[in-house]
């Protein structure tokens, strides 16, 4: 509920999605689905960057997390650190259905280690650790929609009050084609055209401190549950407040609409009472929907701020141009109109 | 036993995802673990799943692992004596 007032940088961020890997190409020349309801990630050629025992044994998640997991690293200077904090709605649910699968299948006698290894959800942050020999604090988040909130939340509190100094956090979520088909039939995915879904892999260096290079600071985030619209206002205002800055030089509010019906009619009655003529952002027509998609929103922010420029196609008004020095980008998501939350992002 | 070997070879590439291994390039008296093919505790128990899925073989003593697991030929000749499938 509190926001806080001490800033907390975002040095470094790489992604692994539907659009190409490992870059911000998306900026300039995204890459477009038409109306695929179901499109899986652009993975990256894995023998450049794993020695093949090394990555024998991983899963696609595995092997995402850990590639822009040590990417992050790489960029920033940080080869250790202190945290390791982990969103992921799913986990690693491409083993845990071949697991189950063999469950059913053969029994519980013959089961293969491989894949019951990997089908928790804190497989992914406990191998980030490992690899990056991080002995500290080590936590996953995996509450559905708001894993991601929920783990840059703790990471930003730690890391405000001084608890921790750099933190690696990460959005990981695979897409297989059981669990699609059964998203698509409870209506949360591939019901509208234009709306379809993704896979996530982000990971994030935070720190305490700017480095030259830093994309942006994370000045609070705020998060409700069930809030009436007066509540969704205080937040607002807290989060604000923390930052000292004012409604009026936020820039742009980038939010979550996906395309169906479902997730988006929420966006259209709350988002002209809360945030009156401000300009809305997408990211969700670029990088699909999933369970950690708001950390490819808040990834797509922090490269406009570090650009200081919004590119045309982010718009969700058509007919606005290309943004330039910008300063200040509210994120703005809900999930299931249960959980919202309020970011702040700003350029440095 | 040679037909053994080379299905052997191919069941392990498949099971342990040895993308990169051909099975022309596993020598048959050559270390499974450490130097040779540099297998490890977990593929230890890989191979006695498969063991037991495909040839019916239950390994009761787990410690027997180290000597049927000393390369191809000892693990085909251990299959060839003892399997049920």
């Amino acid at each position: 509920m509190m926001s806080r007032t001490n800033d907390v940088y975002i040095l470094a961020a790489k992604q692994i999605s539907v659009q190409p890997p490992l870059s911000d190409e998306w900026m300039e020349a995204p890459l477009r689905y038409g109306e695929q309801p179901y499109v899986r990630a652009v993975d990256p050629d894995y023998k450049q960057h794993f020695a093949p025992n090394e990555a024998r044994r991983l899963g696609k998640i595995l092997k995402r997390a850990l590639l822009t997991s040590r990417q992050a690293m790489t960029a920033s200077g940080i080869a250790k650190p202190d945290a390791v904090v982990t969103a992921t709605g799913l986990g690693c649910i491409d083993n845990t259905e071949l697991f189950l699968d063999a469950l059913v299948r053969e029994g519980e006698a013959l089961l293969k280690p491989s894949y019951f290894m990997q089908s928790t959800h804190n497989s992914v942050s406990s191998l980030i650790a490992i690899d990056a020999r991080c002995h500290g604090y080590n936590s996953t988040y995996a509450h559905n929609g708001t894993s991601f909130e929920c783990a840059l939340e703790d990471t930003f509190m730690q890391l405000s009050r001084g608890q921790i100094q750099t933190a690696l956090v990460g959005a990981h979520d695979e897409m297989t084609p059981g669990y699609f088909a059964l998203l698509s039939r409870i209506g949360y995915l591939g019901h509208a055209p234009g709306g379809f879904s993704g896979e996530v892999a982000l990971s994030m260096m935070l720190a305490a401190k700017p480095q030259e290079r830093s994309l942006c600071r994370l000045r609070g985030v705020e998060m409700e549950y069930h809030p009436t619209g007066e509540a969704l206002r205080q937040a607002l205002r807290r989060l604000l407040q923390g930052a000292q800055c004012r409604m009026e030089e936020v820039d742009a509010v980038m939010v979550g609409l996906s395309g169906q019906p479902s997730n988006d009619d929420a966006y259209a009655s709350i988002c002209p009472e809360l945030f009156p003529h401000k300009q809305l952002l997408r990211y969700k027509h670029l990088f699909g929907e999933s369970y950690t998609a708001p950390g490819l929103g808040v990834y797509a922010a922090a490269v406009c701020l570090h650009r200081q420029r919004i590119p045309a196609h982010l718009f969700v008004d058509c007919e606005s141009g290309e943004q330039r020095g910008v300063r200040h980008i509210l994120f703005y998501n809900h999930f299931e109109e249960k959980n919202h939350s309020l970011i702040l992002l700003s350029a440095c | 036993m040679e037909e053994l070997i080379l299905q052997l070879k191919q069941e392990i590439i498949k099971v342990l995802n040895l993308e990169d291994v051909k099975p022309e390039t596993i020598a048959d008296d050559a270390p499974l673990f450490g130097d040779g093919l540099g297998l490890d505790s977990i593929d230890a128990l890989e191979l006695i799943v498969l063991m037991e899925k495909t040839y019916g073989i239950k390994l009761e003593d787990p410690a027997r692992g180290r000597e049927i697991f000393k390369s191809i030929r000892v693990m085909a000749e251990y299959i060839h004596a003892n399997r049920r499938k």
